[in-house]
């Protein structure tokens, strides 16, 4: 080639306007992501910091000191702030937890029930080889992604004094206990969202442990136990401890399970919250809402450190077999572990598919027996109801709008979340801590935060600004929904190899080409799981949506399920929560058939 | 074509210090090799040359252009990588018209005419609606090649290339590789750790050691005189001596050397490197002693000390002996095993090359 050709071409390279776009789009696409998260989620929540602080002029600690010293709020632990320790003794024997404590407790307690339900799961999940097993693999993601309130009216149902609980228990001559309203409700619902959590990441260490370390172990003179004990239990136990520590960050915000099963009696700090909104005291809101985030951005940060310290599990060269339900020779020991197995697939059974199964059935049956008259209810809404009144056919229009809504925001978000935590060097650190602090706020304070800061606006160089109904709605789900892109996308993001990047870099693409190019398209099924999460989230987003809602025909099915419940009967509700259940199913099916895969 | 320079490249990553001051001139069309062990320097200076990385000082240069802050995209380089790196979602066709979406097919070709073309360059002619994953190691490498080279870049960059194939295949595909390099004269810098692969097919090699250039020159001048002790120890097999220079002669333990082209004062040490094949059994006239050298004992007569045989192990064409002298290990090549424990080896004086022991100079230079 002549010197004069690569004037040519260095001229037409200068020439393209779109060229500088390209050369500088994820620059351009991070400073959008940074902005859209400084406006809908880092200013809403810093509004609430504010009003917890705020009073008629000037800033004021004393409603902190007030909830700090309150023993309704922290138990026993509130005189000791104060500094009166004559009271302890006094508090402790009537509310020895308080609110916060309790909550503490709850979450404690949810956590080892689902570590408890989880591990036997990962263990028939990475040890047994059956048909249906990769299926069963990768519908443990699929609790997660459950519409809360449509799991908390299906344990309602199924809890229910007249519920399928009790039926059973009434089988085996036991009964007939009341659940509802009850801690262990709260417990066992949580159990049924973050059991498969724990499962799910146990089973994915299990299954990259190698074979050959624990063969050694037993050739170095150890028994099978010793292995196990040795070997084994040091390589699962941080996944474990991960599940664990997840879950009891979700369940101590937990919101949508509490208020359902437990109601204000059994009331966490969240629920508290929202109760407070609702009174209209947004103050003590606020603070409350200040001080449980701060717990929660604490065990986030914890999480955090702990998940960086592991190293990245490497996939096993040399998995070990797995067993087969039925072999032909059953000694007694195998034989016990067997019908082990079978207790604890029935326990699934009845804590997994029991709420979501009792909820289609109540919504057909009446007081005398099968009826269609919720469902004719639902159709006799949405034709001749008022505009006030919550219509079941808005509110699947508007959680489908939602949902792509949110997916085409928060993928392009998370895309470049993930972009710049994998490769972007010393912005790495901050773009991961960043995109996780979504993670640690919760729904109903991201929810407060919109609305006392942007629905009712801004004052903003002399005009009022304001963000409502459904931008405001959009804007929480993809701030809910983003970190899920993030984790399903970075881990595979990462993955790909340098090289192939660089490849292409050397061919002449820029780095926005190579990742739609080369990136992107080599882990697609990442991209989708996370398009599919952003979705799921965003259909089933109940916090924010409540608050965001009220007042307003911005509600979504969810909020639809809600406003059915009614005092006497669950009809409308769980008919509401079928919808809402095949909805959300036949979304899944599309996603599944559009190419995306439960493996995250 | 290009000529490639680089003057005076350092770049440190956090405490580690990758690069010190590297500078080289690679002619337009030269086949340059940077050749080195792991941890060296060499990849990194490959990187900085790509772009990938930024040097924290000096300055790259094309010809006669500054590629400093210049991106990768921008920088006209092909590059070839020891994993491959072709992209798993496209054919083996798609993959080589990849870089002819950003810049203009050399020649004024149609791309499917300049895909076919270098395919048949690398002997993989019909293969473009291949996926990368049915095709062979050596194979694959081949595609990243043609793909590397089908925008017709300026300079032709490989990082260890052959590392991932085995030993047979890697001979092959060398061969072809520099057949093609010399068919299209591009300018291409090669970075391998393995020597003998640096020596078979470069126009030049530059040894680096530690972040630094320790010697460049053709292949057969740095195999035969290196200048430094960490090159005649990288390349190939060598003894290695150090002694101290007293009336011309160079005491090493209790014996004496004479050598030839000694630039060193009276009382200093000189470090100095005889090759294993240039050392001889000497005070055995039989033909069983040292076979085709056997005609240079009396040259190597002068320079003689005893040793003991330590372990002999069977090359094919020749025997390695191991030998002890004085608790210094001495290595021997030997046309027959040795018969006796205890035996007489020498050198000729010209066999002898003297080399700066870099690590000693360097050490000094850091503690100051």
């Amino acid at each position: 080639m002549t010197r004069g050709d690569e004037v040519v071409r260095e001229e037409s390279q200068r020439l393209r306007p779109t060229r500088w776009l390209e050369r500088h789009a994820l620059a351009v696409l991070g400073v959008v992501t940074a902005a859209t998260l400084l406006v809908v989620f880092y200013y809403p929540v810093l509004t609430v910091f504010a009003d917890a602080v705020r009073v008629e002029e000037g800033i004021s600690f004393e409603v902190f000191h007030e909830i700090l010293t309150d023993p309704f709020y922290f138990g026993a632990l509130a005189p000791l702030l104060e500094g009166d320790f004559g009271r302890v003794s006094e508090v402790a024997a009537e509310q020895p937890l308080g609110l916060f404590g309790f909550t503490a407790f709850q979450a404690l307690l949810s956590t080892i029930a689902s570590v408890l339900l989880g591990l036997p799961g990962a263990y028939v999940l990475s040890r047994y080889e059956f048909p249906g097993r990769r299926t069963l693999r990768s519908l443990t993601i699929l609790p997660f992604v459950l519409p809360s309130i449509m799991v908390a009216i299906g344990f309602v149902a199924f809890f229910g004094s007249r519920g399928p609980l009790n039926d059973l228990l009434g089988l085996v001559g036991l009964g007939p206990v009341n659940l509802l309203f009850t801690l262990e409700a709260i417990v066992v619902a949580h159990a049924f969202y973050n059991a498969p959590l724990v499962a799910r990441v146990t089973t994915a260490a299990w299954e990259s442990v190698d074979a050959r370390m624990v063969e050694t172990a037993r050739s170095l003179g150890a028994s099978p136990w010793r292995a196990f004990r040795d070997v084994l239990v040091p390589q699962l136990l941080p996944a474990i401890l991960t599940g664990a520590l997840l879950t009891f960050i979700f369940t101590f915000m937990s919101f949508p399970i509490v208020l359902a099963l437990g109601g204000f009696r059994l009331a966490t700090v969240e629920v508290w919250v929202f109760s407070l909104v609702r009174d209209l005291d947004y103050a003590e809101a606020a603070t409350l809402a200040v001080a449980e985030t701060v717990v929660s951005l604490v065990l986030t940060y914890a999480y955090l450190r702990y998940e960086a310290r592991q190293t990245g599990s490497s996939r096993a060269t040399n998995p070990p077999p797995r067993k087969r339900p039925l072999p032909a020779n059953l000694s007694p020991l195998a034989a016990l572990e067997r019908a082990g197995v079978l207790v604890y697939a029935l326990v699934v059974a009845v804590v997994f598919v029991g709420p979501i199964a009792t909820m289609v059935a109540e919504s057909l049956t009446g007081p005398q027996g099968f009826t269609l008259q919720y469902y004719e209810f639902l159709v006799q809404r949405q034709v001749e109801g008022a505009s006030f009144q919550t219509k079941p056919g808005v509110a699947v229009r508007n959680s489908l709008a939602f949902g792509v809504a949110t997916l085409l925001v928060a993928l392009p978000m998370g895309v470049t979340v993930a972009v710049l935590t994998t490769r972007g060097g010393r912005w790495a650190r901050l773009a991961d801590t960043a995109a996780m602090a979504p993670f640690a706020v919760s729904g109903v304070v991201v929810g407060l935060g919109m609305l006392r800061g942007l629905v009712f606006g801004v004052e903003l160089f002399g005009h009022r600004v304001q963000v409502t109904g459904p931008v405001a709605i959009v804007a929480a789900h993809a701030v809910a929904a983003y970190p899920f892109v993030v984790r399903n996308v970075a881990p595979l993001l990462g993955g790909v190899d340098r090289s192939v990047v660089e490849s292409a870099r050397a061919l002449g693409a820029t780095r926005v080409r190579a990742l739609l190019d080369v990136e992107l398209p080599l882990i697609a099924s990442g991209v989708a799981a996370g398009a599919a999460f952003a979705f799921a989230i965003s259909i089933g987003e109940f916090d924010s949506t409540v608050i965001l809602a009220t007042g307003s025909s911005s509600y979504t099915m969810p909020v639809a399920v809600e406003r059915y419940i009614g005092n006497r009967t669950l009809g409308p509700a769980t008919a509401m929560g079928t919808v809402l259940l095949a909805v959300t199913s036949l979304s899944f099916v599309v996603v599944d058939r559009l190419g995306g895969r439960w493996e995250a | 074509m290009t000529d490639l320079h680089l003057d005076g490249i350092s770049k440190s990553f956090g405490d580690v210090t990758a690069l010190r001051d590297v500078s080289l001139d690679v002619a337009d069309g030269e086949f340059f090799t940077l050749v080195g062990p792991s941890g060296c320097g060499k990849t990194t200076t490959l990187r900085a040359i790509a772009g990938f990385e930024q040097s924290d000082a000096g300055s790259v240069r094309f010809g006669g252009r500054e590629m400093s802050g210049v991106a990768p995209e921008d920088r006209d380089v092909g590059v070839v990588f020891q994993n491959y790196a072709l992209f798993s979602h496209m054919t083996v066709g798609e993959n080589v018209a990849y870089g002819l979406r950003f810049r203009e097919t050399p020649g004024g070709k149609s791309k499917t005419e300049r895909v076919a073309e270098l395919l048949d360059l690398v002997d993989l002619s019909g293969f473009e609606d291949r996926d990368p994953d049915e095709l062979s190691g050596g194979q694959q490498q081949r595609v990243a090649l043609a793909r590397a080279l089908a925008p017709g870049p300026e300079v032709l960059l490989l990082d260890e290339p052959m590392s991932a194939l085995d030993a047979r295949l890697r001979q092959t595909l060398r061969t072809q590789v520099k057949r093609i390099q010399s068919e299209l004269g591009i300018t291409t810098v090669y970075v391998t750790h393995d020597q003998e692969e640096a020596l078979a097919v470069s126009d030049r090699v530059a040894v680096m050691n530690d972040g630094r250039v320790e010697q460049v020159g053709r292949p057969e001048d740095v195999y035969r005189r290196p200048t430094t002790r960490f090159v005649a120890e990288f390349l190939g097999e060598n003894n290695v001596f150090a002694g101290e220079l007293r009336d011309e002669v160079v005491e090493v333990g209790d014996a004496g050397f004479h050598l030839v082209d000694l630039d060193a004062s009276d009382g200093s040490e000189v470090v100095f490197c005889v090759r294993p094949e240039h050392l001889v059994r000497v005070g055995k006239r039989d033909a069983e002693t040292t076979g085709r050298r056997a005609e240079t004992t009396d040259s190597g007569a002068e320079n003689a000390f005893e040793v003991t045989v330590e372990a002999v192990e069977f090359l094919g064409e020749s025997f390695r002996v191991h030998l002890d002298w004085d608790g210094r290990d001495v290595t021997l090549r030997a046309p027959e095993r040795p018969e006796i424990e205890t035996l007489r080896v020498g050198f000729d004086p010209a066999d002898a090359h003297v080399v700066s022991d870099g690590r000693r100079d360097r050490s000094v230079v850091e503690e100051n």
